[in-house]
Parts: C-alpha cells; structure tokens; sequence
C-alpha cells in the first residue's frame, strides 16, 4: 500500500466507491438476515404478523431474499469487482463518477424496491418480484456497471485479462441477458404489469432465470471474490491457472441449461427435463475442480488460518461451496427429486450455499478489504474469531434442521396405506414440523449474532477513518503490454 | 424450434471451450505462471 504524492490523481486507485459499497453492503446484510430470522419466527409463532398485512411471511420473505440476495450480495460484489479489476488491469477505475452512480442508484431501487414488496407490489416472479419500473432501473445500472467493469478492462496496462474478470464478466453479461428477457411485460398501470409469457414457456423461462441468477451470481460471481482475495489472503498464486479458466467455460457452458431441473414432473416438456439433469450432474466437474483449485491454494499455507480469520472464512466457504455444488446436482436427478421438491430440504439446500458459501467468502473478504481500505488493523481479531464460530454453527445447525424437516416431509409425503392413499395429510406432516422450525429459528439466531458483531467489528476498523491512496505498481510484470 | 437453439447453443460453447482450452495448451508455462501472480503484485510495494 502506498500514499505517495508525487503522482497525479488519476493514477491512485479509486476505492473510496469499494469502501462505500462494503459498509452498504454489511447493512443490507443486517437487515437482510434480520429478515429471515423475523419470517423464520412467524413459522413457529403465526400470529407474529400482527394481522398486519406488511408483516405477513408472504410480503417479509420476499423482502428477506431481495435484500441479501441484491442488497448484500450484489453490493458486496460490485465493491469486490470495482476493488479486483482496477487491480488486475493496473489501471484506475474506468469512470469513477459513473462508479459512484451505479452504487448510488443501486441503493435507491433496492430502499425503494423494498418498501414496494412490503406494500405487495409485486410481479409474482421468483427473484424477481420488483414490479416493471425497477426493473428498467436494474437493467441501466446493471448496463452502467458493465460500462465501467469492460472499460477498465479495456485500458489495462498487462496483457493477460486475471481469471477473476472472467467470472465477473461473466456475471455481468448472463445477468444483464436473463433479467432483460425475464421481465419482458406489458404494463397495465404504474405498479402492474403482465408477462409477456405464459404457461409452461413462462415456468421455463422463470427458471431458466432463476436458476442462472443462483449460477452467474451467486456462483460465478462470487467465485470471481474468490480467485481475487484467495491468492491475496494465502500470499500464493491460484493453484492452477490453467483449471481455473477451463472450469470457467466447462462452467457457462452447462450451466445454461440446468434451469428446468426446478420443473421436474411438470407439463414441460420431458426431454427438457432429462437435458437439465445431464447438464447438473455435467455441472458437479467444473465446481469441484474449482473448489480443489481453491483449497489447494492454501496448501503449505495452512498454519496461517491459526491466526487468521479472514483467510478461515474463505477456506470454509470452499468447504460448504463443495457439498452445495455435490448437493445440487443429487438433488437435480428425478429420483431424488421427487423427495426434495416442495419440502424444506429444497431450503436447507439453498441455505448451505447462501450461509455457507456467498455470506462466508464475503465475510471472509470483507475482514481482509475494510482493514486495507482505510489502512489499519482490524479492530478486532478476538470478535472476528468468534464471528467464524458462530457462522459455522448458525449455518450447520440451520442445514441439519431443514436437511431433517426435509427429508421428513419428502417420505411422509410419499407414504401410502394399504389401499394406496396418502397416509398422512398436508396438515399431520406440518403438524410435526415445529421443532426442526425451532432450530432453524435458533441457527437463524446464531448466523445473525455474529453478523451483528462483523458489523460491530468493521465500523470500529473504519471508525474516523478515510479511505488511502493506493497506487498501480510502477514496475509492470513481465507479461506486460507496456 | 427449441431443438434447433439447443443444438447451436451446443456447437457454438464446445467451439468456445475447444478454442480456449486450444490457446491455453499453447501458452508457455511462464506466461501462465505470470497470469497467476498478478493479484500477488497489483499495488505500489514502497508504503
């Protein structure tokens, strides 16, 4: 790091928009995740919505995935990639006012988006609930941020485009492409629109969405985090470039198509089915060999996760990462299917990528980013140790609740009497749900207690601080352009 | 009409991987080694 005065302005870095973008992103995170626990409660107490029809689970769940989904998760990745690609390109941030506007705007739809989704504004689109005006507003700060990111990228001063680009490229790309053809709609009035599609093209294209927003955002994207800050934490280069980028393409090449293993036996068509259960379990070699990449990475690095909490984070997000992606694709065969879907394994299963996978690598960063953004130490490595240990018991007491309540209710479900009717009702199955509803409460708990203390922890790091200068190395690597 | 996406979408992403990984076999091992160090030297060293 350096704070040197003799260069021009234009030469620092320009990463007070990061920090700006990390502190938002930690909010959103709170709120995010307070969401969820309040939702969670309401499903072991009922009446905690009041009769009131903006705290019912319908209107505060959608809140809950809209804010750690687009409000934590794509705030924290807008900070990382402005942070990684002025970096890996040598070179200051293409437009930084424009920088500025999309982390602005970003957070106007997603305060305004919130409130219209607690007055039951909504599109009825899984992921994609916010009604046509803020999907226009998505869609130009969506196009902005590719703006700055490609033209970074275009004036870079070493040849080689870093494999953390890759993803975020591809994030940037894919998102742009499902958003805009899944809100396709004709407006009827200021706050109600209809789909341009209908009926089974309608389900195939929610999910074709759906499920490549969990792909290209919430795994590509984030995997862009990791091929950045991991080589960073560990102080050693990727394990294998070479794999990196060959799992990157065997990655967008499958994961395109596994989008319809959400509508088994439904009236889609069966060969779409089949094809979406080849291409998940295709999916199993690309994420594994990236999470072998990873953990090998940390290979002869072990001992600093003894006194390093950032760098623990991350190595545990590869773990979770690991049995989210094994998971999945089990989950895509139609066998399997037919026990997960409609329970709450479908839950646990989301949850173990979305605690132990996105929120870990993030809080994982984000205890090496805050420190070096303001250029001091973190306030506290005490309260960040005991943050990883209650992440990792918040996240594997809430999997084991919903893998137990799921599974639970998939046989129920499938259980027959002698006469070859369902043996026991929707209401009997719900009937014994409560005490694993009462764990994910308590895991909700426990996740969210120590996202509270990061916060704690980052504000005081930051506390009457300023972002430093930091400059691009004046001697370029051998694989420069320059 | 979804077949025929299918099997484009097919040719075209094996012609991507096959090129990318065609191009990587190629490069020289310092070059990739290069690659992989940049996040390990992107800021000025002197503060």
């Amino acid at each position: 790091m350096s704070a040197k005065n003799e260069n021009p302005k234009s030469e620092f870095y320009h990463d007070r928009v990061v920090t700006a973008l990390v502190m938002l992103a930690i909010v959103w995170a709170v709120l995010g995740m307070a969401a969820g626990v309040y939702v969670a409660a309401e499903l072991v107490w009922p009446t905690l919505d009041f009769g009131e029809p903006w705290l019912s689970f319908g209107r505060l769940r959608t809140v809950h995935t809209n804010v750690v989904i687009f409000g934590f998760g794509v705030s924290a990745l807008m900070g990382t990639a402005f942070y990684s690609v002025q970096r890996t390109c040598h070179v200051p941030l293409f437009l930084p006012r424009l920088a500025w506007f999309v982390c602005i705007a970003w957070q106007i739809i997603l305060l305004l988006g919130g409130l219209s989704l607690l007055a039951g504004i909504t599109s009825g689109k899984e992921y994609a609930e916010l009604e046509w005006p803020f999907d226009i507003a998505i869609a130009l700060v969506w196009v902005c941020f590719g703006i700055i990111f490609f033209g970074t990228i275009a004036q870079r001063k070493i040849k080689p485009i870093y494999v953390s680009n890759w993803f975020y490229g591809g994030l940037i790309i894919v998102i742009t492409m499902i958003h805009v053809v899944n809100s396709l709609a004709m407006p009827a009035t200021l706050f109600k629109s209809y789909s341009l599609f209908a009926g089974a093209q309608d389900a195939i294209l929610q999910w074709w969405y759906g499920h490549n927003a969990v792909g290209f955002l919430l795994t590509g994207g984030f995997l862009g985090m990791m091929y950045y800050f991991l080589p960073k934490q560990a102080e050693r280069p990727i394990w294998s470039y070479r794999l990196s980028i060959i799992a990157f393409w065997a990655f967008t090449y499958s994961y395109i198509w596994a989008g319809p293993h959400h509508l088994h036996y439904s009236a889609i068509p069966e060969w779409v089915q089949s094809l979406a259960v080849v291409m998940s379990l295709i999916l199993l070699a690309p994420s594994w060999a990236t999470m072998i990449n990873g953990i090998m990475t940390v290979s002869g690095a072990w001992q600093k996760l003894r006194t390093d909490p950032a760098l623990k984070f991350i190595v545990l997000s590869l773990a979770f990462y690991g049995l989210a992606t094994f998971e999945g694709p089990m989950m895509a065969i139609k066998s399997v299917n037919v026990v997960s879907h409609f329970t709450d394994w479908t839950i646990g299963h989301v949850h173990s990528g979305a605690l132990g996978w996105n929120a870990l690598i993030t809080f994982g960063t984000f205890y090496f980013l805050v420190p070096r953004l303001v250029g001091r130490e973190l306030y506290s490595v005490r309260l960040a140790n005991i943050h990883f240990w209650l992440a990792l018991a918040g996240t594997m007491l809430y999997v084991l609740a919903m893998w137990g309540a799921g599974v639970s209710q998939g046989l129920l479900w499938l259980s027959l009497d002698e006469f070859g009717e369902l043996r026991y009702s929707f209401r009997d199955i719900m009937a014994s749900m409560p005490p694993y509803y009462l764990l994910r409460l308590v895991a909700g708990l426990i996740f969210l207690s120590g996202a509270i203390l990061m916060t704690f922890n980052l504000f005081k790091t930051i506390s009457g601080a300023r972002t430093i200068q930091v400059r691009p190395p004046a001697v370029r690597g051998a694989g420069a352009s320059v | 009409m979804t077949f025929f996406l299918f099997a484009g979408d097919m040719l075209v992403m094996a012609f991507m991987v096959v090129l990318v990984v065609w191009v990587f076999m190629r490069s020289s091992d310092e070059t990739i080694d290069e690659a992989a160090r940049i996040p390990l030297e992107d800021e000025q060293a002197d503060g």
